[in-house]
């Protein structure tokens, strides 16, 4: 005959497809009704944000690197967006290139959530888009030497000998700063073969699970800034006085926290509170 | 993105829609038919897409265009490439081995070129240089904390000497710190991954026009 459970027992064996409901229900409620937080700016971002602003002079050429895809939108996407705005304001000109096969959507979309900052720009002279690269690494080093030698047109099939940006552009040392959006470990690439060598400044629009491995990068002074996950992009549109998707998004992650602290709360006391029993 | 207006898009977003809903039923009720045929439709996708454009990017893009110029050495990965196939008879398969080689060799090499300082020489720096003029306690903390925690870190994988006595209180310590930064990095990827299924919550709604697009 089996014994009768306790709360607390019941409390630890709650079916963990009850807590995804949950979840998934709860995670809608701010896209339906968007519940604000006030938020914080970490030194990090703000390093991000201050680095751009100080290190960039109307007309250098900045590279965004987009190795991340359509699957991380959510994270580095708005962070991504910002900077892109940021750098605009300051008068960079940039090159888009991505070291992800779906880089095509992400750069479209980059372009559609700056487009009052892009209507005015005139592409070849400001911005450019050169598209994917794979190879990682090697890819990487081999643009830092010569950009040419991996990408001899656009990604539209147009020579960079006959975009107007690109003609005094080739080595590393052309391009003012780095701002790479990773899902992976790109930017450690960019570290190695932009940061160190040519002393190319470089800064991480990572996500979140990123955070913990590239803060040590970013206390030591490799990277001059970093935007972490979805808060990191929630900041940045704070101090670019933007707020958007990142900031109504940190409603849907402070009740996936709230959610998460109140599971592990119960189970942890369904287990102690059963513990005795079963001893 | 904006929502489409024409069929094919519409239908691209309902498409889209269904399948996220067949690859949740698995968390959300359990492994059903629906749940594979989203998963293998997925994953074979994903890599048709990641195949067809590396190969474009490639042979277009990359080498297509010096080869027409002369440049005949380009030639040269493209046969390196080739040779990796090899790899799929057992016969030949030594042949594999030599791009592979270069490849690992390559790999190495680009990657000890700029490991010394980012890696090791700037965190040394980093853990070992006091706070500045005006720092606050914060900072003390954090420089004592990291400074004692990256010791005590390191000296848990000390296994010349038997982990004892004054030894023993540090590599336990040492331990403790790992397990935090491990918590740490634990949590953040909790962090991402609730993000992206907020992301799926807004699409979600989205499609339906609930939340605007």
């Amino acid at each position: 005959m089996s014994e009768e459970l306790t709360f607390w027992e019941k409390l630890a064996r709650i079916d963990r497809r009850v807590f995804y409901w949950i979840l998934f229900i709860g995670l809608m409620i701010p896209f339906i009704r968007p519940i604000m937080f006030p938020i914080s700016i970490s030194p990090s971002t703000r390093d991000l944000y201050e680095g751009i602003i100080e290190m960039v002079e109307p007309g250098d050429v900045v590279v965004m690197n987009i190795a991340f895809g359509v699957s991380a939108w959510p994270e580095c996407m708005p962070a991504f967006a910002a900077c892109t705005k940021l750098l605009i304001k300051e008068g960079a000109k940039i090159i888009f290139w991505g070291a992800y096969y779906d880089v095509d959507l992400s750069y479209e979309e980059v372009l559609r959530r700056c487009e009052d900052y892009f209507k005015d720009l005139k592409y070849g002279e400001d911005y450019v888009y050169l598209g994917y690269y794979p190879y990682q690494e090697a890819a990487v080093a081999q643009l830092a030497s010569s950009i040419r030698s991996i990408f001899e047109t656009d990604n539209y099939g147009t020579p960079l000998d006959e975009i107007p940006m690109m003609k005094n552009v080739d080595k590393a040392t052309d391009i003012k700063l780095v701002l790479s959006g990773d899902t992976g470990d790109v930017c450690d690439y960019y570290i190695r073969q932009w940061r160190i060598p040519y002393g190319v400044p470089v800064a991480e629009i990572g996500i979140a699970m990123l955070g913990s491995s590239y803060m040590p990068f970013y206390k030591s002074g490799v990277l001059f800034g970093m935007s972490v996950g979805v808060r990191g992009g929630a900041e940045l549109e704070k101090l670019i006085g933007e707020p958007g998707e990142a900031t109504i998004r940190m409603g849907a992650i402070n009740i996936s926290h709230i959610l998460v602290i109140i599971a592990v709360v119960l189970a942890n006391i369904g287990y102690f509170a059963s513990r005795g029993r079963r001893r | 993105m904006p929502y489409p207006t024409d069929p094919a898009g519409i239908a691209g977003l309902w498409i889209a829609w269904l399948l996220m809903l067949m690859i949740y039923s698995y968390p959300l009720y359990k492994e059903n038919p629906a749940f594979r045929f989203a998963e293998h439709t997925y994953v074979g996708l994903m890599l048709a897409i990641m195949l067809v454009r590396t190969t474009i990017t490639t042979t277009i893009r990359m080498v297509g265009p010096p080869l027409m110029q002369g440049k005949v050495w380009y030639v040269i990965p493209i046969i390196l490439g080739f040779m990796m196939f090899f790899l799929l008879t057992p016969k030949y398969r030594w042949i594999s081995r030599y791009p592979i080689a270069i490849l690992v060799g390559a790999g190495f090499g680009l990657g000890m070129r700029g490991v010394l300082i980012p890696d090791i020489t700037n965190q040394v720096i980093s853990t070992i240089t006091p706070p500045v003029t005006g720092a606050g306690a914060v900072d003390w903390w954090n420089y004592i904390y990291i400074a004692i925690g990256t010791i005590c870190a390191v000296m848990y994988f000390v296994l010349t000497w038997e982990h004892r006595g004054g030894m023993g209180y540090a590599t336990r310590l040492g331990r403790w710190i790992i397990m935090i930064g491990l918590g740490a990095y634990f949590g953040n990827t909790v962090l991402f991954r609730m993000a992206m299924l907020s992301g799926r919550a807004q699409f979600f709604l989205q499609v339906l026009k609930i939340a605007p697009m």
